[in-house]
């Protein structure tokens, strides 16, 4: 087993080499992280060019690269613009644990993702909580009585819900739920941020302001795992020892959840690890609407600045846990499916 | 799930022990499409939809004030009248008019037309990019399998919306307009294009090239190869053709996503730009009129709805019928 | 092996990362503090004032960096009036009050030398930083040294580079500023609002060699000013507390800065009274926000006007372009008046004529907008030769159409007006070929493809001012700063050169007497105006939302919470 996980890391290596080539490359296309600094007001020819210097984003794409990889704290470079390098580098390069400061807010890209990260988790966490037991739910009383009403309505209603553009639902939760209900006098929620300046960040305060953007990822996320689960499980139970065990008589609810319910658990259980990563991510588009301060938005205010620290730091980190849970995904896998042996 | 661009809808993978009478596999895969309730609501769906966006422009006319003439066509659609703006579905405005005055009705025909086009387009280009690399690297595998398998798991990784807007930055702007059917066209819509198609095709390259892999080996190919058939010819010819079934249906499926992706980077700001409609640009800032002005953004985002919808629906159809192994719905 | 060494500790970091951040999940953060129940142990005088209340202040964009140094951003510099006073702040009529300095220099009080070219600052002996340390003219010097220091990537070392010699200090409250040549914008570019706190960041530019990473620059504890840092969570909020040792105490107990990067939240949170200031509203939204009756929303200038700049680069325009007839027309076809009318709101955003509308007392009265006249227009361009021989609509000479390349940046209200002109314009037939950029590539330097800088644009649209309430700006239209493969600086984007204009711009930046800086500026703008190098689209002021909820707020265009220490919280 151990084995079996080093060498997966070591395999994982090359491709994570590929994927920070691949978005460093696709980073030299963007604007000049210089241009937006004044924010207002552009900044001027002599600034821009010192700036250019001092940040290294005169050098080559493949030099800045690796810099950004291996730092550059053995090297001298020109900090005071004579062509002459003179000053020692304080970069130490993502291999060594310096992710790199933001160029707009000059601060530890780790640091900056570390301060958005929990808001992301907390909403993505509710959000997987939420979908993993209604689609199971959902799911399986599907699978019981395939082709009822129950059965067909669920299934059209999942298709509706797959097919749904995010922020169209969300803009129709947040209009009838918080600004209809409003105007209607009856209970309503909050709009947007995490939440109110008067109140304060209470856990109560949180939730209210959660249910929105938690119900618009749920929807749209139930609809396709809950078909998932159906489908696995419709495939156990015509499977011959189910058949087998229902035909001598054995409880359908027994059957269900002593035979088919673990073995259909299976590739469900992949579906979600391979999921979680991506969680990181934040939903760029629900974070957007519902103005919640996660990763998502970090990333989106970054992109229009071509802060590429920020945003290869956020990517890498993604990366990366996708890599770490496709291997944690496998090994749960072999222990929970004594058929599966690692090699 | 973050946002979901591109995941595809699990396979119903029920098997139900039916009975039929031998019929060409063409036939049989008709005969199971039209047995697909869900696939026929979804093919009357989008023929409706295509109706509305081809049709509709036989309806796009009216008085355009600050023309001071009667327009008509996709004139009408961008005509703007300031003095109107944001006026509520009415006679004249049967979906309101936008934050400049200018009539939603016609701009979602007339940005229909042109979100289809991205989603046949980017689809098209999906298609093209996957069936290539993944017959390239089933059919010479060793080090060119490897290296592209390589980068195909290497952009798998990385989320599509990331993706997708990186790219739209990356290649944001760099093209001039032109003219397609008679419609001047923003440059943008070939980039978006581009775009989606070079940031969807992973997971048909692998099917493909796991298609590939079994199909190689297949007597017919060898007599080829014996015969001194070129590479190329082996697999234009002999290899992809037999892979058309996943390929149909990753097609019909990537027209969905394709259409979802350009509305979610259009909704972002980072879509087509410039006057030509999309049904993703009509979004772009109309949640800002979330409670003043509910039309601007209810229009185009339920179109959408139904074209994914419907697409999704057919493509789940075509799934079962096209797949030999499926008795389902019979 | 030791990459992979490295990968692994990475992946150390990822996953402490991980646990921390779920570990911290659930109970968040604390509230912060609104009962004002807090006690104040700091507080030792005998005759504390009592701080009461809150002011609520949703921020639209999170500041990039509190130090002056690393940021030009205008929401991170508006926080200065609480926590960073510099010499002077601006009032209401944008007019210097003195804050650190004892008096405003000038050649009357012997502050500023016949010559222009030094000024001597006396300071109040009394400032002290919130931690007790005094306020001296070696801080200041500590400043000038930390921006000019090659070890620390400052985003701006204007105009210290350019026209600052030296900056000692006599004794502890006497500063000296000595110039290489007259530099009239020296009142808003000095030290006017902002200074760094030499006891804290000496030591840690002496053991790290710089204060770029000092932790100062993101929890600023030690300031200067009615109000002092106490928190900023990213992405959510900035707290600043009152600082009791300021020389004129607050009245609230503190200034919470909510980060509300969403339009229509903020307006959200103004309409239900959850904030006391917001900022940044678009006008079309006046209506809406002042119905409750408890909020009153003021415009207030900080100089910026939208204008048109024309691109008349004979390298890089279309050939149309250099004719000034055309420009004329152009202007002339485009009925700004109705644009303002029915996209803005008229009273706020009116048509402006020149580059400095909105900066008085540099504008030009004698100006008048061009008048939406498209009769005229059609008859300067027949008369220029650009006439439809083609008959597709489009006017044409030589073969050329007359298509120009409208470009400006991805805001929505620009996208809706370049729709707008482009129907106007079509009926005296100039094609319009509308682009939008987002902003980083929209203002991109040459040699990165910058759409302005390589001038590949015939009209671009964006606001902008100049140092306000200076009206410095030269660079737009200096010859010398045209922008090209060899000055792929320059800041002339539209590659204007006009001797005269050259002249006149030169010796305004070196003018100290202030009525005749203004003449000169007249001179400029009826320049501008005549050769139609700017057109005026609307005056950009500021729109803030005040609640009455909060009162005594006197906002300035140029430092606009310069009166912070007398805001209240209505009883």
């Amino acid at each position: 087993m151990t084995t079996y996980i080093l060498r997966r890391l070591a395999q994982a290596i090359p491709q994570l080499f590929i994927i920070s080539i691949i978005l460093f490359t696709l980073m030299q296309g963007f604007g000049d992280p210089v241009a937006t600094l004044g924010a207002r007001t552009p900044p001027k020819a002599e600034d821009k060019e010192r700036l250019r210097r001092m940040l290294g984003l005169d050098q080559p794409a493949y030099v800045q690269y690796l810099t950004w990889l291996v730092g550059n704290d053995w090297q001298k470079i020109d900090m005071d613009g004579d062509g002459i390098p003179e000053t020692n580098g304080r970069r130490k390069g993502i291999l060594r644990g310096d992710w790199s400061n933001s160029l707009v807010t000059r601060r530890p890209v780790l640091e900056m993702i570390g301060d958005r990260l929990p808001n992301t988790l907390i909403l993505m966490g509710a959000a997987e909580i939420v979908i993993i037991i209604f689609s199971l739910a959902l799911g399986l009383y599907s699978a019981l009585r395939p082709y009822s009403l129950f059965d067909n309505l669920v299934t059209g209603l999942s298709f509706i819900g797959y097919s749904m553009p995010v922020f169209w639902l969300a803009l129709m939760l947040m209009y009838i739920f918080a600004v209809n209900f409003r105007a209607w006098g009856l209970p309503y929620l909050p709009t947007v941020g995490m939440f109110d300046p008067e109140a304060g960040k209470t856990p109560a305060e949180l939730i209210r302001h959660m249910i929105l953007p938690v119900a618009t990822l749920s929807i749209i996320s139930i609809a396709g795992y809950s078909r998932f689960v159906r489908s696995s499980m419709l495939e156990v139970l015509s499977q011959d020892y189910v058949r087998t065990a229902r035909a001598k008589g054995v409880r359908t609810v027994y059957v269900v959840l002593r035979h088919a319910l673990p073995n259909a658990a299976l590739p469900f259980i992949t579906l979600i690890g391979l999921d979680i990563p991506f969680l990181l991510a934040g939903a760029i588009v629900t974070e957007r609407i519902f103005a919640w301060p996660g990763m998502g938005r970090l990333f989106l205010d970054h992109t229009s600045r071509a802060d590429f620290p920020v945003l290869m730091g956020i990517l890498m980190l993604v990366s990366i846990a996708v890599v770490i849970f496709q291997i944690i995904t496998d090994v749960v896998y072999s222990l929970v499916d004594p058929r599966i042996r690692l090699e | 799930m973050a946002d979901p661009v591109s995941t595809t809808l699990p396979t119903d993978a029920v098997a139900q022990p039916v009975s039929s009478a031998p019929l060409s596999p063409l036939r049989l895969a008709v005969r199971r499409f039209r047995k697909h309730r869900m696939a026929m609501f979804g093919l009357g769906l989008l023929i409706l939809l295509l109706l509305y966006i081809s049709l509709g422009v036989l309806l796009s006319r009216g008085y355009c004030a600050p023309l001071k003439q009667e327009v008509s066509g996709e004139a009408w659609a961008n005509c703007n009248d300031t003095g109107l703006k944001l006026q509520p579905p009415s006679a004249g405005h049967i979906f309101g008019t936008d934050v400049i005055g200018r009539d939603i009705l016609a701009r979602t025909i007339y940005g229909g037309q042109i979100s289809v086009l991205i989603g046949i387009s980017a689809a098209f280009v999906e298609v093209l990019l996957g069936a290539f690399i993944g017959a390239l690297a089933a059919y010479y595998g060793g080090w060119v399998d490897n290296i592209l398998m390589r980068f195909t798991e290497a952009m798998l990784t990385i989320p599509s919306l990331f993706l997708l807007i990186i790219g739209s930055h990356f290649f944001g702007n760099r093209l001039p307009a032109f003219n397609f059917l008679g419609r001047e066209l923003a440059g943008g819509v070939v980039v978006i294009i581009l775009i989606i198609g070079a940031t969807s095709w992973m997971y048909l390259a692998r099917i493909v090239r796991a298609n590939v892999l079994s199909l190689r080996e297949r007597d017919y190919v060898s007599a080829a190869r014996a015969l001194g058939a070129s590479d190329s010819r082996i697999i234009f010819l002999h290899l992809l053709p037999n892979t058309i079934a996943p390929l149909i249906v990753s097609a019909t499926l990537g027209v969905a996503n394709a259409i979802l992706s350009e509305a979610y980077v259009s909704f972002l700001g980072l879509g087509v730009q410039g006057a030509t409609a999309t049904w993703g640009n009509m979004l772009d800032g109309a949640y800002q009129y979330l409670e003043t002005a509910p039309w601007l953004w209810f229009f185009p985002g339920t179109l959408i709805l139904l074209t994914v919808l419907g697409i999704n629906f057919v493509g789940d159809g075509l799934r079962d019928a096209l797949d030999p192994y499926s008795t389902k719905h019979l | 092996m030791k990459r992979n060494l490295y990968l692994l500790l990475s992946l150390g970091v990822l996953a402490s990362m991980i646990l921390s951040a779920c570990g911290g999940a659930a109970p968040a953060t604390e509230p912060p503090d609104i009962s004002g129940d807090a006690t104040e142990p700091a507080v030792t005088e005998p005759a504390a004032p009592a701080f009461s209340g809150t002011a609520t202040i949703t921020f639209t964009q999170e500041p990039d960096n509190l130090n002056y140094l690393y940021t030009e951003m205008w929401f991170s510099q508006i926080t200065r009036d609480f926590w960073n006073k510099g010499l002077w702040s601006y009032d209401e009529d944008n007019k210097p009050v003195p804050e650190i300095a004892a008096e405003i220099p000038s050649v009357e009080n012997g502050g500023l030398s016949e010559d222009g070219k030094t000024i001597t600052i006396k300071l109040r002996d009394d400032v002290a930083w919130s931690d007790g340390e005094p306020v001296t003219a070696e801080d200041f010097a500590f400043s000038f040294e930390m921006v000019m220091s090659d070890a620390n990537v400052v985003l701006t070392r204007y105009p210290f580079d350019e026209y600052v010699e030296s900056v000692t200090a006599e004794d502890a409250t006497t500063l000296i500023v000595q110039l290489k040549e007259p530099f009239a914008p020296w009142l808003t570019t000095i030290f006017d609002d902002w200074v760094l706190p030499k006891h804290i960041l000496q030591p840690v530019f002496e053991a790290e060699g710089t204060i770029d990473n000092a932790e100062w620059n993101k929890a600023p504890t030690v300031g200067v000013g009615p109000f002092v840092f106490s928190e900023w969570e990213s992405g959510s909020h900035i707290i600043f507390k009152a600082n009791p040792n300021w020389i004129r105490p607050p009245k609230l107990e503190q200034v919470f800065i909510r980060i509300v990067p969403d339009d229509a939240a903020q307006e959200a949170a103004i309409i239900a009274g959850d904030t006391d200031i917001g900022v940044f509203l678009s006008s079309d939204q006046i209506e809406k926000l002042e119905a409750g009756g408890d909020v009153d929303v003021v415009a207030v200038s900080s100089g910026y006007s939208e204008g048109w700049f024309p691109n008349v680069n004979p390298d890089t325009a279309h050939p149309a372009m250099l004719d000034v007839r055309v420009r004329k027309a152009l202007a002339l076809a485009t009925d700004r008046f109705t644009i303002v009318k029915d996209l803005l709101v008229q009273e706020v955003n009116p048509v402006n004529v020149t580059f400095w509308d909105g900066a008085e007392p540099y504008n030009n009265p004698a100006l008048e907008p061009y008048p939406y006249d498209p009769e005229e227009a059609k008859r300067l361009l027949d008369e220029a030769g650009w006439v439809d021989s083609n008959g597709d609509g489009t006017r044409d000479k030589d073969g050329v159409e007359l298509v120009l390349r409208y470009i400006t940046n991805d805001r929505e209200l620009r996208k809706n007006v370049q729709a707008v002109v482009q129907q106007q314009w079509s009926l005296v037939g100039i094609g319009a070929e509308l682009q939008n950029y987002s902003s980083d590539v929209f203002w991109n330097g040459y040699n990165d493809g910058g759409p302005q800088s390589q001038g590949l644009y015939d009209i671009a649209q964006y606001s902008s001012v100049g140092f306000f309430p200076d009206p410095e700006i030269s660079y737009n239209w200096l010859c010398d700063a045209i922008s090209s493969a060899d000055n792929p600086d320059g800041g002339n984007w539209q590659g204007v050169c006009i001797e005269e204009l050259d002249a006149l711009l030169k010796e305004q930046a070196e003018t100290l007497d202030i009525n005749k800086r203004i003449d000169l500026y007249h001179q400029i703008s009826q320049i501008l105006y005549d050769e139609v190098l700017y057109i005026g689209i609307w005056l950009d002021p500021d729109l803030w939302s005040i609640n009455d909820h909060l009162q005594n707020v006197k906002l300035s265009g140029a430092a606009p919470f310069w009166n912070a220490h007398e805001w209240e919280v209505a009883k």
